[in-house]
């Protein structure tokens, strides 16, 4: 049993390319050594794995070959090809065969190297010379130990600039080899040494999230504390917390202070460059600012004409006007109209071209120092909310309005211009649009009419409902067919049908099945239905109750009450039931005939308002 | 700065090159680098230079002190990418006067892609204490032709180094030559040129001139003249590039743009690449 030490020395891998390598590692090491790794050490220069107990020789392998009953026939052959004779063939279930002896470990370990190098998937590699090898930076060295005896590669290497070729005495010895030289080969280890410097610096924040990304890009982390001038406090804070965060990878220390993580260098030399350079961004961003709050948001809202929205849908200015049709539609009030005519007005300044990401929230900066009410500045600052999956809804009703309306627009305007996702294709981002929209309406309560979308929006939009509702997909499929106007009704429409108990769904399913199949079957339904015809108990019974119930389902939805208009419809069932135990449908008397007809057409259009009930499947 | 460097990199066998005569966006389409990257009769290239390069839309009226229409890079091309490419290259900076163990130097990912001509990379920003001084890239792809032999391009950001190396905080201060600044020179410059750039430069000239130098790439690729022909590309690229800084190009005209410049860009690479035993020595 020994210590194993494989290290893959590579030019600086992106940290997406770390976090592939560090997840596939421990299954393809135990794969390739069968052990598994004892530790998975990873830094944007190195790839390592460690594994203790690991056999020196590699298990004796059974080869099959043929069946005994092939003996004669195709014995020889198989003994010569694996150089022993036919008598020295082994018989284990009928076949016959040979134990091929295990090999040395040594012997076979830079073999299993490469097949690890190869195993790796990344997303995105490239080919830096001859050797046919993709990986996403180039390789530079190979190590791998068994104990103290070197396999394969001679020596390892520290910190790039602070030491050169570093000797590791024993594989086991690696991490601490490293740690000597400055590197801390370990990631968790790292981010909890940044994160405790950070702590030790006070309140500090991480809105974009790079320290996922800072962990790979520094082998001995140091953090600095740095500020930068007060007077570019006055610029919207997250122009400067975008600089901190993006363009270095720092994390805001809140006020003029940030955190920056070094990778080695004189710290006060760094601290001086660092902060040079985030002045200078944040100047560069004062003076774009400085130019934009001169034009004023008014100004800029008048420069949209020439900016096109995209290719086909016109310009900014175009949707504008779309945007405040919608958010009357939507029934949004004073604040929300002058939020939906200022929302794209930032789309005009010089801030956004720079800081794309900024978009709305540049616009509401510029509202708010044009002393436009905060509900008008929250909602424009709102509008691309929410922007993820996770993502918060605006926070305010007139944010909630502005996006929605924004949503539809964008969808409606893709859609017309068959610009549907394909695939893993989205360039325009409308399932995100979609999704956001279905937010808006359940969770965010919001009324969406759903005549303000083209159809085939309606529909892409309630597909994503079958992800983002408890409902089982089928009850959501069944629901999207009910004549129901808003789109959150349609969501809690599913619930409700998703939560009627079964024995009380059933009857009114299978109702609802044979009606609509007879209905469609059978000609010479009557026109009206006709009481003095309804010559049984059992029908005359389902016509008044239906009458009832049809004006209390009609109320209920009319209410946005779903549970109860299902309630509502349930009260059928049992009448249903009678009805078909007791009723011949296609009697023999033309008229009764035709009464009866017309009457489960009545059922099937009362019970099809609660949707395609069909579409459930019993 | 620019003298150590070519030292430098003369000293490591690369053939130190002059700016190309044509107005380019950036070093990469001058011949020394994109024609020598795809000549297969020659998978040994290495070059060194200085590139003016005009941004017609990045210009400011040089009231911005970070953002200029004309600027220099500084390139280098080794073909194939030598093993060590990485300690030759942060030897430069050492050459420059950086003390690689009193900053902070790291690579950070940032692929590179030019869609006008059909090229794509891996590679890194380098940044000196934060500073982006230098874009690392592997070439890929040229003219839509996967390379056989990968190339390291190193474009080092020549204001931006020299604000590092000076301890400016713009570039219009830094000091161009004893007593005379960057401003000094080329502040007027940056005025006149964006006015141009933004306001004068006729449009519907621009527009004949593009589809005039598309003309005659195409005709001169039919006459199996790849070389001439290439700088018929840089001058419609060029010619677009003004139109896009003019406000001229709508959406759907830039990608239109964009894809007229990478048809003629490839149909020149195809062109190159076939003509091996013909191509210039």
């Amino acid at each position: 049993m020994a210590t194993l030490l494989v290290e893959i020395g590579c030019e600086e891998l992106p940290a997406s390319a770390c976090r592939e390598a560090e997840r596939q590692l421990p299954e393809l090491a135990k794969r390739a050594f069968g052990v598994e790794p004892s530790s998975v050490l990873v830094t944007a220069r190195r790839l390592a794995v460690l594994a203790e107990d690991v056999p020196e020789q590699t298990a004796d392998q059974w080869v099959k070959g043929p069946p005994v009953a092939m003996r004669e026939k195709a014995a020889p052959g198989f003994a010569k090809r694996h150089g022993v004779e036919v008598d020295e063939l082994e018989e284990r279930d009928g076949f016959l065969g040979v134990v091929v002896a295990g090999k040395a470990l040594a012997e076979v370990l830079p073999d299993q190297v490469d097949e690890l190098v190869r195993g790796l998937g990344f997303s995105k590699t490239m080919r830096w010379d001859d050797s046919g090898l993709r990986f996403p930076r180039p390789v530079r060295w190979r190590l791998a130990m068994l104990n103290a005896t070197r396999i394969l590669g001679e020596r390892s290497y520290g910190h790039r600039f602070r030491s050169g070729t570093i000797e590791i005495a024993d594989a086991g010895g690696y991490a601490e080899a490293l740690r000597a030289h400055g590197v801390e080969p370990d990631s968790n280890q790292r981010r909890q040494e940044i994160v405790a410097a950070l702590d030790g610096l006070g309140e500090w924040s991480d809105p974009n999230r790079v320290l996922a990304e800072v962990v790979y890009l520094v082998e001995s982390p140091v953090v600095l504390d740095c500020s930068f001038d007060e007077r570019y406090l006055q610029l919207p804070s997250r122009v400067v917390e975008t600089t901190i965060q993006h363009h270095v990878r720092a994390f805001p220390l809140g006020g003029n202070r940030f955190a920056f993580v070094a990778n080695g260098g004189d710290p006060d030399t760094v601290r001086a460059g660092v902060e040079n350079v985030v002045g200078g961004r944040l100047e560069d961003a004062s003076f774009t600012f400085e130019r934009d709050v001169k034009v004023g948001i008014d100004a800029l809202s008048e420069r949209l004409g020439a900016i096109t929205f995209f290719q086909g849908a016109g310009s900014f200015a175009d949707k504008t006007g779309r945007l405040a049709k919608l958010v009357e539609a939507l029934g949004g009030g004073e604040a929300a109209l002058e939020a939906a005519r200022l929302a794209k007005a930032d789309q005009a300044s010089e801030l956004v071209r720079e800081f794309t990401e900024l978009e709305g929230h540049v616009g509401a900066e510029y509202a708010r120092l044009a002393g436009y009410p905060e509900a008008v500045c929250a909602a424009i600052d709102e509008q691309y909310l929410p922007d993820a999956a996770d993502a918060p809804l605006p926070g305010t009703e007139t944010g909630r309005v502005l996006s929605a309306a924004d949503k539809i627009d964008t969808l409606n305007v893709s859609f017309g211009l068959g610009h549907r996702p394909t695939g893993s294709r989205d360039p325009y981002g409308l399932r995100r649009a979609a999704i956001g929209l279905g937010r808006l309406a359940t969770e965010g309560k919001l009324m969406v009419p759903r005549e303000l979308m083209d159809p085939e929006v309606t529909e892409f939009v309630e597909e994503r409902f079958e992800g983002l509702l408890t409902a089982p997909v089928e009850y959501v499929r069944a629901a999207r067919r009910a004549p129901v106007r808003d789109l959150g009704g349609v969501a809690r429409l599913a619930e409700a049908l998703a939560a009627l108990p079964d024995e009380r769904l059933g009857p009114i399913h299978t109702a609802y099945t044979r009606a609509s199949r007879l209905a469609e079957r059978e000609q010479g339904a009557a026109e009206e239905l006709e009481p003095a015809l309804l010559v049984e108990d059992a029908e005359a019974k389902v016509a008044a109750a239906l009458e009832r119930v049809d004006a209390e389902i009609a109320t209920a939805l009319d209410a946005g009450d779903f549970n109860a208009a299902v309630e509502a419809g349930a009260e059928l069932g049992p009448l249903l039931d009678r009805f078909f135990d007791d009723v011949l449908v296609l009697a023999d008397d033309r008229a009764v005939r035709a009464n009866r007809l017309r009457l489960l057409l009545n059922v099937r259009d009362t019970l099809g308002r609660l949707g395609e009930l069909s579409q459930i499947p019993r | 700065m620019i003298g150590t460097l070519n030292a430098y990199w003369g000293e490591r066998g690369a053939v130190i090159m002059q700016p190309y005569h044509t107005e380019l966006g950036a070093g990469t389409s001058n011949p020394a680098t994109f024609l020598r990257v795809l000549d297969p009769a020659h998978p040994q290239w290495r070059a060194a230079y200085v590139e003016p390069v005009i941004r017609p839309a990045d210009g400011r009226y040089g009231e911005n002190p970070y953002r200029f229409q004309h600027y220099f890079q500084y390139q280098v091309i080794l073909k194939p990418a030598p093993e060590d490419v990485l300690d030759q290259y942060f030897g430069s900076l050492e050459a420059l006067g950086i003390d690689l163990l009193k900053h902070d130097l790291r690579l950070v990912e940032d692929d590179w892609e030019q869609p006008t001509l059909g090229a794509w990379g891996l590679g890194w920003e380098v940044w000196c204490d934060a500073m982006e001084v230098t874009q690392f890239t592997y070439f890929q792809q040229l003219g839509g032709i996967d390379l056989e032999v990968i190339p390291a391009e190193m474009t080092y950001g020549l204001e931006r180094l020299g604000l590092f190396l000076q301890g400016k905080t713009t570039v219009l201060d830094l000091e161009w030559a004893p007593g005379v600044t960057w401003g000094d020179v080329y502040r007027e410059n940056e005025r006149q040129w964006s006015q141009y750039n933004y306001e004068e430069a006729p449009v519907d000239v621009l527009q004949r001139r593009f589809d005039e130098h598309e003309a005659e790439a195409e005709q001169l690729l039919d006459k199996n003249l790849p070389l001439p022909a290439y700088d018929q590309v840089l001058k419609s690229s060029h010619a677009f590039n003004l139109l896009d800084a003019r406000g001229a190009v709508s959406v759907t005209e830039r990608a239109a743009y964009i894809g007229r410049v990478r048809t003629l860009a490839r149909r020149f690479a195809q062109l190159y690449v076939g003509t091996d035993g013909d191509a210039p020595g």
